[in-house]
This record gives structure tokens, C-alpha cells and sequence, in this order.
């Protein structure tokens, strides 16, 4: 019987076909949807999850080559009490998304930048986000969302600010 | 500003097929909502039947005429339904109903805004749920296209909120005691002045059900200058799902015993599948059954709502992984005799070399109150002012076919079951979705029900329903089992509703002081019927600057060709104005007039056009004006960059835009920046509309260097962003934008007309940076590479 290592916790996924991509074993077998299927050829890097820390592809994993690899999901990135990081609250008050298809993999993408690159500049951003596509084209506020979890850009948080008006946006 | 005047160029953009599609004649209800000439009445023995209280709570009824096909939902025990749109918890907390389908332009966040501000409630105190498609309860206009979902709805919110806000209010007057004029309200609260005491809603919820519903006419709207909520910054309703990834979309819909599909077609578009090797398929690991369907309609036609469908092969497996791998390796036998056959460079060679002939005379069809009538689109008589014109350009545009490339490919989960069809799917029009589903399957209409879900991204993609009919014919054969049908990025690159790519010939004639005084085009298309061009192939006598000319000479010649087509963002105006665009600047060069100086000269009388259908010149002018001045045209730029000017008008939005260009060696451009005025008229949420028009920029300037989508023999070429590529953050410029209000407009949408300025734009740039004429998209054919 497999295992997997899945947002800190064992997951049984039973009798599987090891040469079932990582990404549709998250969907389909363990339930956790959040991680989303553009391409299959890691072109996109909508599927992108963490592997002990670093950011992959999921759709050209076989699960069959996972041992005890520790998996890190969209899902997996708040805290058990709910708490987001500081990504996550980022592309709220940022409003990045628009369709937001992509943007699981986007914050995947953007989270391990900043782990590893607290301080970003515009060139390491555009480096560690090239290969997450948006088709609606978010790029200019997913640069800044970044810029706002790394404290160097100041936050729109306009969500239940009163005071938020036109052109008051820095 | 006469607000029937916008209405009519609403009515004028709308595509037939939204026409054909609803049950509300969309023309009629967009008139109603949008010039407010005249809502329906409330129907009060059809309120009252609706309506009825649920335990402590509040049921108001729809704007809605009629009995609803469906109960309201009446889940909470101490749930107030108030209508349609509005439900009130004793505790003051409320839900409101969004109507339309959200694929990225923000409406479910827009629409429960627009109610809230005339409920008068705090938006932290309000829970926002996706509508269920019901025309009986919203009307009809269920759909997400053309740019409308904003504009079809303005006056229908603001009066679902107004009238659940005056009910709220006569409640609180008989349950306290107190004259209603004593009474205010304020951020979900009733207020009294006189006595400084305030009551949450939620008091008077239960005691709201039973208040008569006011009449359409007594409902006093606020001024626009009283507005709390609408005209500032909001962040998506969804954004906190989004960014935790929780289950939104279509393809995120778990059921219970469900299994996965995949569905393959041939090819070449159209042939029919007669055999294929079945026991292999069946003998893999986890297929659980294979099997081929037949060809439903004319699926080479856009018909979002007839269950039209091409042939193909399920194979049903129990994960989608194995449903791919057994895809992989099926062998079918195909009949290619019905298969279209058309090569894309066959298009090219003969439109290239017809370039100098004139086509047949273009026709448009107007309706009248006698029906349909034909007749020549060219006006004056361009000829004879080509002939006395000081100075004769000519030009010759060509641009490719182009996929819809939303990012979430195509998918919907059905369920087959005691005679019906249950339908989760990510649909722009989820009416045509459940209607066309029963008419594939034979049900009567009632026995079909579409979910709406998120759409992961639609851009006109998702208007068509082919991938919802062909689960709903999965899910029959499965009956029993609900089936979760996945398209792979090839399915949906090789079989996509296609922006269909075309050519011009223009030739226009200058006068002695450089003013256009005529125009001709001969336009090439393509065409499925023989007669007419396919869906989003054809030419608008109303494009920019023809509408504003005496002379014009339209021609246009027809390849057949039934290589599907359908809209996409800014249907005819994402590819018209790259041609007619970059060839105004053209003329502006050879007129030796500034660009600017020239577009507005064009324009002429800065009044509204006399042609109440369409543009209005002023607001044309002033956006021209407004992005001038944003960019500093005029200003010395440093020797190989330079600034370059685009204007369009389309879906009653008015958007002018500059790009900051640099081309270097070996044909290297660097957009440095692009700036961009609009005028949408009044901006309800100014997050979601500068999200659209920052979008639209992005994603003109990645079809203009990168989108082609080519066909051999009927097979399309590409089949994954490694054959056609997206643009990424590396090679997104600065953006400026600006939204500027000329008048007492009502708001129109954002999304579509946000894109089409972007193409010419950058190669006026290009030609003013280098000298090179850029006259053919995308550009990488031309050599020039985005950097």
C-alpha cells in the first residue's frame, strides 16, 4: 500500500498505477483539487507544488518515483488555525486574480522565491515566476503581491477599507 | 446625456446568437435594464406564490415576472428570503445571489456590489453565492460575453436592492411603532435620529416577507454622489477560495461512485470515427468502458445552445490518469469524406494574390419592421474621391487564426439519472449549456439543470457548450455514474472555437491638405455556408474610420472554409483594429499631419455620431486627448524607440492607447510601457475594471508577437504552449492607465474593449522607432522578437 507525504500528513493512496503523474494522484485520488491541470508538459506551471521545499512540475512526476518526499500543496500552506501566509493575504489585497486558474501555481512559485530570496528584485522575480503562464495576463499585480509579502512594496488592502478611493493607490 | 442613445449601440454590438439563445430576448431585456425605459412589473400573486417564510427569516421574491420553474431555495430555517437576489439572517448577516457567470471579469463581485450599495448594507456583512441558472427567477440573461454582464444588469441590481431595502424599512416602521419617514438606514442598520436608536436588519427580516413589494416606479435610487461602496477598489469575493485552493472551478467538482472521461476527435476537423481498436482500450488498467458517439448538428457552426457536437471516442476510467494513457493509445479508423480540407497557406498565397482586385460587393443586413434586409455596405462613391485625392495609399493586411488558450482546458461533470441530466459545468452561456444538453439527449427542457462553476478562464472560448453536450452524452451511456469529463491541452488547442484570421486590402485617398476623404477595403474571409462568413468573420461597416466617412467602397471575397470559428475577446475588433489601425497611422504619415492631430481631424465634429448606433465622437476624442497627455506625446525619446498611438472603439467602450517601444538589432523590441485611457462610463469597482484593462493590454501584446494557429488539410498544427506561446512576466511593460468619465454614461464592460487598441499601437511604435511597416500578425513571422 503507497503513501505519500502530503501537507505534513501520511496519505494512503492505495494500489496505484506508479506511473500516475503527482498532479492527478492530488486531484483525483487524495482530493485536493487546488492544484490545477493547464498543460501536462510543464509548460504552464499551473500544477506546481513544493517538493521538500523547491517547486516542481506535478504533471511530470510519476508518484511511482516518490519515496518520502515531503509534499507541499496550496491547500498546505496556511496554518492549521486557518492563518495565511503572507503570499497568500498578499494576492487578496493585491486582488491579483482574475480568473485565477493559474494562481495556485503562481503562489507556489512566488512562496519558494521568497523563501529562499526574502528580498527580491524586480530580475529574480520575473526569473522564478517565468514559467508560471497567466492567460488573463495578472503579471504586473502578481509582481507587486510579491513585493508586498516581502514587505518592500507597500499594501493596497483596500478590502473593507473605507478610505480606499480612486487614485489613492500607491 | 440621452441614455437611449448608449442603449441602441448596446443593442447594435450584441452578437445573433445571444439573440438566439435566450428565452428573454435579450435585446428587450437589455433595453429594459440599461435605459431604464421600463422594468416588468412585479407580478404580486406570482411574489406571493414565491415567496412564504422560512422559519424566523425573509423570502422576497424575484424581479422576476412569472412563476419560477423552481422552488427558491429555502434552506435555512432562519433564513429571509427577500427576492431572488437578497436573503437576510436574523443576525443582520446577508447573502446576495450573483446572477451571471464569473470568468475572470469580476462580475461576482460587481453584481452583489451594485446591490448592496442600494440595500445600504456594509459589505463586510454581506456572503456572496453564485445564482443557479433559472430565467424565470433572473430573466434570462445568464451569460458572460460581450462584454455586458455589467451593463444588462446595472438597473436590475440597484433596484433588487433598492426594493429589499424599502421592504426592510416598512418593516421597521409596523414592528417598531415608528413613522417610516423618521427612519434611515446605513450599513445594514435601520436608523431613528430622533431618538439616536439603531436596529441591525436582521430584526426586521422576518417582518420584511410580509410587506407588500413596491412598485418599480416608487423606488428611489441614490444619487451617484451618495454611493458608499460603488466607484472604489474591491477585492474578489473568491479570492480567499482562490488563494487556498479551494474547489472553484469545473473540473474541481467531486461526487460521490463518479468516473473520468476523456474524448477524443479526429484531427482533421470533421471526420467521423468507424472503428477503433475497443479491446485493447477496454483490456487497460482502470478504463472502466469505450465507446464512440456520433456527430450531433453541425458542430463546425457556433451554436452554443443546440447540443451540437462533433464525433468522437470516450473511453470512461476510474482516475483521469488512466482515462489519458488509454487516450494514448487508441487507434481509430476514420472517415475523412465529409473532412474539411483547407490549408492555411492556401488562404494566404490566394488572398495575396487577389490583393489588387476588388471582391464582390459587401452586403449588410438590417432589421426593420418588415424583417431582414440586404444591402450594399459601401456609401458615397469612393472611386470618384479616390480619383481626385492629392495623394492614394494602399496597404495590404494579413492576420492569423488564434486559440482562445484559457488556461483551464475544457471540462464538465454530468450526471445521467432517472431521466435527467444534472450538469456541473464552466459555461459563458450555462442557459444554451442546459437547454442545448436536453435537446442532444431528447428531454423535455425541465429534466436538464446546469451548475455554474468558476470558469478558469474563458475569453469567448466557453460560449460554446461542445464540451458540456459531449459529458452530457458520456453521462448517458454511464447512466447512473457521474462522469467528469477532462480535455488535454491538445484536445482544446486542435479543436477550438478559432478567432478566424483575414485579410485587407485597403486603399484611401488624401486631399490636398492631407484630410482622408475616402476609403475601400477589400476584405477576405472565410466562409462554411457559401454565403455568408463564419461566426466573428466578418466586417462591420462601422469600424473606425469608416463610420465617420462619406465615401466608402467595401468589397469582399469568401474562401470556403469551415474551420471552426466563434468569438473571442472583442469579437472582429481584436483582429480589425491591428489592420484598420495601423493603416489610419499610415495615412496620417502620409497626410503629414501629426497621429494624433490626424485621428482627431478624422473624427471631425467632436459631437455624438449621427448614426445613433454608433460611436460618439467625443468620448473618442477625449480619450485620444487623455493618453496623449499621459504619455508626453511629443517628447524627444532617446534615437530607436518611440512612442505610437491606437484608438478603438467597440462594445460601447472607448479606449485609446500609446506604447513606448524600443527596436533594437536583429529586430529585438522591448515594450518599455503602455499607457491606456478609458471610458466605460461610470467604474463600479475599480479593482476588477483596471484588472480588465491591464489584461487586455497583456494579452493584445501577446497575439500581436506570438498568436498563430495554422491548419493543414483541415488538421490544426499546433497542439501546446511549446508550439503556441503565451506571453510571461519577463516581457510585460510598465502599465499606466487612467478611466476617465465624459458624461452621464451608465457603465459599460471592460474586458472586451480593453484589447484591441494594444496591436496597432505597438507597430505604429515600431514604425516611428525603425521606419518598418509592420502589416502582417503575428509579428514573430516578421522577425521580430519580444524581449
Amino acid at each position: 500500500m503507497a503513501t505519500l507525504q502530503v501537507n505534513g500528513q501520511t496519505m494512503d493512496i492505495g494500489d496505484i498505477d506508479p506511473s500516475t503523474p503527482l498532479l492527478w494522484v492530488l486531484r483525483d485520488t487524495i482530493g485536493l483539487v487546488g492544484t490545477k491541470y493547464g498543460c501536462g508538459i510543464a509548460q504552464c506551471g499551473a500544477c506546481t507544488v513544493h517538493m521538500n521545499g523547491a517547486p516542481v512540475r506535478s504533471c511530470q512526476i510519476p508518484v511511482g518515483n516518490l519515496t518520502n518526499e515531503a509534499i507541499t500543496t496550496i491547500e498546505g500552506l496556511a496554518s492549521a488555525d486557518g492563518a495565511l501566509t503572507a503570499v497568500q493575504q498578499a494576492w487578496i489585497d493585491e486582488d491579483v486574480a482574475q480568473c485565477g486558474y493559474c494562481q495556485a501555481g503562481q503562489i507556489m512559485s512566488a512562496t519558494a522565491l521568497l523563501k529562499n530570496n526574502p528580498n527580491p528584485s524586480d530580475a529574480d522575480i520575473d526569473a522564478a515566476m517565468s514559467g508560471n503562464i497567466c492567460r488573463c495576463a495578472t503579471y504586473t499585480r502578481i509582481k507587486r503581491a510579491i513585493k508586498v509579502a516581502a514587505g518592500t512594496a507597500s499594501s493596497t488592502a483596500f478590502y473593507n477599507a473605507a478610505e480606499a478611493v480612486e487614485g489613492e493607490r500607491a | 446625456m440621452n441614455m437611449k442613445h448608449n442603449n441602441e449601440q448596446l443593442l447594435a454590438g450584441l452578437p445573433s446568437f445571444f439573440k438566439e439563445m435566450v428565452e428573454t430576448p435579450v435585446a428587450e431585456a437589455v433595453a429594459a435594464q440599461v435605459a431604464q425605459i421600463k422594468m416588468p412589473e412585479m407580478n404580486r400573486r406570482s411574489f406571493m406564490k414565491l415567496t412564504g417564510l422560512a422559519g424566523g427569516g425573509l423570502v422576497l421574491g424575484g424581479m422576476s415576472v412569472g412563476a419560477s420553474k423552481k422552488a427558491f431555495a429555502q434552506a435555512g430555517d432562519d433564513v429571509a428570503t427577500l427576492s431572488a437576489y437578497v436573503q437576510i439572517k436574523p443576525d443582520g448577516r446577508i447573502t446576495l445571489f450573483s446572477k451571471n457567470p464569473e470568468c475572470g471579469q469580476g462580475i461576482k463581485t460587481g453584481l452583489p456590489l451594485i446591490i448592496a450599495e442600494e440595500l445600504d448594507c456594509a459589505w463586510a456583512d454581506v456572503d456572496v453565492v453564485q445564482a443557479d441558472v433559472d430565467a424565470a427567477k433572473y430573466g434570462g440573461n445568464q451569460f458572460a460575453g460581450g462584454s455586458l454582464s455589467t451593463p444588462m444588469n446595472w438597473m436590475t441590481m440597484r433596484q433588487a436592492g433598492a426594493t429589499a431595502r424599502a421592504m426592510i424599512l416598512a418593516a421597521a416602521a409596523k414592528q417598531l411603532g415608528i413613522a417610516q419617514a423618521e427612519l434611515t438606514t446605513s450599513d445594514t442598520k435601520v436608523l431613528h435620529a430622533d431618538s439616536g436608536r439603531e436596529w441591525s436588519y436582521g430584526e426586521f427580516a422576518e417582518m420584511a416577507a410580509t410587506m407588500p413589494v413596491p412598485a418599480v416606479e416608487t423606488l428611489v435610487l441614490k444619487e451617484q454622489s451618495a454611493f458608499k461602496l460603488l466607484g472604489r477598489r474591491w477585492t474578489g469575493v473568491d479570492n480567499h477560495g482562490i488563494v487556498t485552493g479551494k474547489p472553484l472551478f469545473g473540473a474541481d467538482t467531486v461526487l460521490p461512485n463518479m468516473v473520468y472521461a476523456t474524448y477524443t476527435k479526429a484531427a482533421q476537423i470533421g471526420a467521423i470515427p468507424t472503428s477503433f481498436n475497443e479491446e485493447h482500450i477496454k483490456s487497460m488498467p482502470g478504463v472502466v468502458d469505450a465507446f464512440i458517439i456520433d456527430q450531433f448538428q453541425d458542430p463546425r457552426m457556433f451554436s452554443p445552445a443546440n447540443g451540437a457536437m462533433f464525433a468522437g471516442v470516450a473511453i470512461v476510467a476510474s482516475s483521469t490518469w488512466a482515462a489519458i494513457k488509454a487516450k494514448r493509445e487508441l487507434e481509430v479508423v476514420w472517415d475523412t469524406t465529409n473532412a474539411e480540407t483547407a490549408t492555411w497557406d492556401d488562404l494566404v498565397a490566394r488572398a495575396t494574390a487577389a490583393a489588387d482586385q476588388d471582391g464582390a460587393e459587401l452586403m449588410v443586413t438590417a432589421f426593420g419592421p418588415n424583417g431582414p434586409s440586404s444591402s450594399p455596405a459601401s456609401k458615397g462613391d469612393a472611386p470618384a474621391a479616390l480619383a481626385s485625392a492629392a495623394k492614394v495609399v494602399t496597404g495590404f493586411y494579413e492576420y492569423p487564426y488564434v486559440s482562445h488558450a484559457q488556461l483551464e482546458p475544457e471540462t464538465t461533470t454530468a450526471l445521467f439519472q432517472d431521466g435527467k441530466i444534472e450538469i456541473w459545468a464552466p459555461a459563458q452561456i450555462p442557459q444554451g449549456g442546459e437547454g442545448g444538453a436536453a435537446a442532444l439527449l431528447g428531454l423535455a427542457p425541465e429534466n436538464s439543470t446546469l451548475h455554474m462553476t468558476r470558469i478558469g478562464g474563458g475569453f469567448g472560448r466557453k460560449l460554446a457548450n461542445d464540451f458540456v453536450f459531449e459529458a452530457a452524452a458520456i453521462a448517458r451511456r454511464m447512466e447512473g455514474r457521474p462522469v467528469k469529463l477532462q480535455w488535454t491541452r491538445e484536445d482544446d488547442m486542435m479543436h477550438d472555437y478559432f478567432r478566424p484570421g483575414g485579410f485587407h486590402s485597403y486603399k484611401a485617398g488624401l486631399d490636398a491638405d492631407g484630410k482622408l476623404i475616402a476609403f475601400q477595403d477589400h476584405f477576405f474571409t472565410s466562409t462554411g455556408n457559401g454565403t455568408g462568413p463564419m461566426t466573428s468573420a466578418d466586417l462591420s461597416p462601422n469600424v473606425f474610420p469608416m463610420d465617420v466617412l462619406a465615401n466608402v467602397k467595401l468589397t469582399q471575397t469568401l474562401f470556403q472554409n469551415a474551420i471552426p470559428t466563434g468569438p473571442m475577446r472583442a469579437p472582429g475588433s481584436n483582429a480589425l483594429a491591428f489592420s484598420f489601425q495601423s493603416f489610419m497611422h499610415e495615412l496620417a504619415v502620409a497626410s503629414g499631419k501629426d497621429h494624433v492631430q490626424f485621428m482627431l481631424d478624422t473624427l471631425g465634429d467632436e459631437g455624438p455620431a449621427e448614426n445613433p448606433q454608433g460611436m460618439h465622437r467625443g468620448r473618442a476624442a477625449g480619450v485620444i486627448k487623455a493618453v496623449a497627455e499621459m504619455a508626453g506625446w511629443g517628447n524627444e525619446l532617446p534615437a530607436g524607440r518611440a512612442l505610437g498611438l491606437s484608438f478603438y472603439f467597440c462594445h460601447s467602450g472607448y479606449v485609446a492607447q500609446v506604447a513606448d517601444v524600443e527596436v533594437r538589432a536583429n529586430k529585438e523590441v522591448k515594450v518599455h510601457k503602455v499607457y491606456a485611457a478609458a471610458d466605460f462610463g461610470f467604474i463600479h469597482n475599480l479593482s476588477a475594471a483596471e484588472n480588465q484593462l491591464e489584461g487586455g493590454i497583456i494579452d493584445g501584446l501577446s497575439q500581436l508577437f506570438y498568436g498563430k494557429i495554422t491548419f493543414n488539410n483541415g488538421v490544426v498544427q499546433q497542439q501546446n504552449f511549446h508550439q503556441y506561446p503565451l506571453l510571461r512576466m519577463p516581457q510585460t511593460p510598465a502599465l499606466e492607465t487612467k478611466f476617465i468619465v465624459q458624461g452621464d454614461f451608465p457603465p459599460s464592460g471592460g474586458g472586451e474593449p480593453s484589447m484591441p487598441p494594444l496591436l496597432a499601437a505597438v507597430t505604429n511604435a515600431i514604425f516611428n522607432a525603425s521606419g518598418e511597416r509592420a502589416r502582417k500578425m503575428p509579428l514573430s513571422d516578421l522577425g521580430y522578437k519580444l524581449v
